[in-house]
């Protein structure tokens, strides 16, 4: 019979009480550990997005917002402006084209004026556009039966479509952007996933990337050709953007697009690198200032992330303190218990003084009743977390987001065309998006940490207790004699 | 062995002071056994737990083999209590969820005893105090009131004390069960050589006794001791 032992055999002393007390506890650190899951899950997701994308500015012409549209284009001098500005880091000029798929039909007009009047991109998109031997990778579906429509009455309007006209497969624009550097729209490296990249981007080339949905449509791998305005293109490399959106698209080099588009020293949009996020706001300004508002508009590609991040950090704020306060509650459960058990168990207390315990002895005894308890508490507790953290964390988070960014524009980066090409706002992506791909699972590393900081309170909480039993004279023997 | 000396013990419950222990003063011998009687609520108990140190004198001291406890810290009496005292009380105090051996292997565990020669030893100390084998590993709760204070007498026992402070030891059994608990007690001390002050209304013990002793107004006395038998 060890101090254990018996702390173990006390434990257990009142069966019913002591399923009471661990069934309370359990609830108490299954919170604690599910807040903790949620927090850890949230931070990790706040500090991918501020790592991924944090510290990027796009640079549109001045009014327009859509594609191509708007006023007089950026040219390769407003990029040297902009970089010149403090604080910034890179400047990445970048040409968008919309390339239009070949068809066989011979109402070629009319196709392309079908295609090319509903925007997708937004206001002012660019009439024509280049052709490729490509087909988009994303099913027109409900939006290209609607476009499909506007587009035979654009076809009746401008005379060139008859009543009797067959239904034409509409097929999406494939968005094809020459970049000066191996970045997407938000300044984030591509990820290429087979192949190489373009290498020397400066300069005009026949290489190109392609997005893996794209590749996949067109049976296209690292190698394959294709063609956009009659010119033969190889595939260098497949990148994954990670949307759908995002990989129905072609790289280019920027040159090469400059020189597709007829437009040499053109680019439909900067996107600027900051130093640091701190920096962000304020160098903002001072590029909207040097380039002039008339010519230039600045806008922060990681808005809509700054609200993603900013409710997520609510969120993770309030799991946080959600976390302390289910720890706290646990530690309290125990020290109440134990001062109840300490002074139910004065006279035996008394008894094991008057036979020679030494008040240490005594006070680790009630400890480990206290650790035995708690342990009890976090497997089950552990268990609770293991099922529940994953339906707390998203509770918290589309609360949070329907209060926070979920109400307000959800632009996403990559997030159709508009989004990504500093467009107004596209359906898709956005914050919520973001949001609700926070992964809250359990992780065995984050569940240990917990349960280390549930024992941690739990003995600071059976500590005010087990010092009581010090207190307690031997003569308690005697008590009721 | 041990020695009172002008112990007195004053307890203050609002404006009325009593003193149960009032000028005690007495030494035993080693191997003595010596029964004090005396009414109830005359300070039999107070008297005891001050020579147990389970409670300190207003004034006076105890002194045992030459050393006061007076001048002792409370972890020393703690040692005290381990080492050369063992307790005997009217109810038993056994812990209850533990087994007969458990109780008595506690003392020893306290003491640093090795679990082994506890084990040992217990079973021995319960073979001695006469508690059935198949009862040895049974929760105290479950014996019989006789059968708790056999228990009890073999806890006292475990550290070899110097001194056994027995408490009414019968007074919660039959007369039957309590004449086996005083000869066994008797004969402890015959065979041991154990000092042992018995608070009892037993005359079967006090006749047994080496000394006895009366208990009133605070003071001890004693009286013409019967030849032992
Ligand atoms: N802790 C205490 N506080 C106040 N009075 C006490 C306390 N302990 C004992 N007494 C009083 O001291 C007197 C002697 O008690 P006790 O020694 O238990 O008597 P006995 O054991 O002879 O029956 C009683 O009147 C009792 O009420
Ligand atoms: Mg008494």
């Amino acid at each position: 019979m060890s101090v254990l032992a018996r702390s173990v055999g006390n434990a257990f002393r009142n069966k019913i009480r002591t399923a009471a007390v661990v069934a309370v506890l359990a609830v108490a650190i299954g919170l604690a550990l599910s807040m903790l899951v949620a927090n850890q899950a949230v931070g990790a997701k706040v500090q991918e997005l501020n790592a991924s994308v944090g510290t990027t500015l796009t640079v549109n012409p001045a009014g327009g917002q859509g594609f191509e549209g708007g006023g007089e284009p950026l040219t390769a001098a407003e990029a040297a402006t902009a970089a010149a500005v403090p604080n910034v880091t890179s400047v990445v000029g970048t040409k968008a084209l919309r390339l239009r798929t070949e068809t066989a039909t011979t109402d070629t007009a009319n196709a392309a004026a079908g295609t090319a009047q509903p925007g997708a991109g937004g206001p002012g998109g660019q009439a024509g556009g280049v052709t490729t031997s490509l087909t988009a990778a994303i099913d027109a579906g409900t939006l290209g039966n609607r476009n499909n429509n506007t587009g035979s009455t654009n076809g009746t309007g401008t005379g060139t479509g008859n009543g009797t006209e067959p239904v034409r497969t509409f097929t999406l624009p494939i968005t094809a952007t020459g970049t000066a550097a191996e970045v997407d729209s938000s300044g984030k490296a591509l990820d290429i996933t087979s192949g190489t990249g373009l290498g020397d981007y400066s300069a005009a080339s026949t290489k190109a990337l392609v997005g893996t949905t794209l590749a996949g449509k067109n049976k296209l791998a690292t190698g394959s050709t294709f063609t956009v305005a009659g010119k033969t293109f190889t595939v260098a490399g497949i990148f994954d953007a990670g949307t759908t959106f995002g990989n129905n698209a072609v790289y280019l080099t920027l040159a090469e697009a400059q020189a597709l588009a007829e437009t040499p020293g053109e680019l439909s949009s900067m996107v600027v690198t900051v130093n640091s996020m701190e920096n962000v706001d304020s160098t903002k300004t001072a590029l909207q200032a040097a380039l002039g508002s008339s010519k230039a508009d600045v806008t922060q590609g990681q808005r809509n992330l700054e609200t993603a991040v900013s409710s997520l950090n609510s969120v993770k704020g309030i799991s946080l303190v959600a976390f302390i306060a289910a720890l706290a509650t646990a530690g309290l459960i125990i020290l109440l218990i134990m001062v109840m058990l300490v002074r139910e168990r004065r006279r035996e207390i008394g008894v094991l003084k008057a036979i020679g315990a030494r008040n240490r002895t005594i006070g680790l005894q009630f400890v480990l009743e206290a650790l035995v308890l708690v342990a009890l508490g976090s497997v089950v507790g552990a268990a609770i977390a293991s099922f529940a953290s994953g339906g707390i964390a998203s509770a918290l988070i589309s609360s949070s987001s329907s209060s926070g960014a979920g109400a307000v524009d959800q632009r996403g980066p990559g997030g159709g065309f508009g989004g990504g090409f500093g467009g107004q706002g596209g359906p898709f992506g956005g914050a919520t998006q973001l949001l609700t791909s926070v992964t809250a699972s359990a992780s065995p590393g984050v569940i240990a940490a917990g349960i280390t900081a549930v024992f941690g309170v739990a003995i600071i909480g059976a500590l005010v207790p087990a010092l009581l039993t010090a207190r307690i004279r031997p003569i308690e023997v005697l008590r009721g004699e | 062995m041990i020695e009172a000396k002008d112990l007195v013990r004053q307890f203050t419950s609002g404006d009325r002071t009593i003193k149960p222990v009032n000028g005690v003063s007495f030494e035993l011998g080693k191997g003595q056994l010596a029964s004090i009687v005396g009414k109830s609520g005359s300070g039999k108990s107070t008297l005891l737990s001050l020579l147990g140190a389970l409670d300190k004198p207003t004034s006076g001291d105890v002194v045992v083999d030459g050393v006061s406890l007076a001048g002792l810290p409370d972890g020393k009496l703690t040692e005290y209590r381990r080492r050369d005292i063992g307790f005997v009380f009217q109810q038993f105090n056994l812990i209850p969820n533990l087994s007969a051996v458990d109780n008595v292997m506690l003392p020893m565990e306290f003491a640093g005893v090795r679990t082994s020669a506890r084990a040992q030893r217990a079973r021995e100390l319960l073979e001695q105090v006469q508690l059935d084998p198949e009862k040895q590993t049974r929760r105290t709760n479950r014996l019989s009131g006789g059968e708790q204070q056999r228990v009890a007498i073999a806890r006292a026992l475990a550290n070899e004390p110097k001194l056994i402070l027995a408490d009414e030891p019968t007074g919660n059994l039959d007369e039957q069960t309590g004449g086996h608990i005083i000869e066994l007690l008797s004969s402890l001390s015959r065979d041991h050589n154990t000092t042992i002050l018995v608070v009892t209304h037993d005359r079967g013990l006090a006749r047994k006794a080496d000394r006895r002793f009366r208990l009133q107004q605070g003071q001890l006395v004693e009286e013409a001791a019967a030849a032992r038998n």
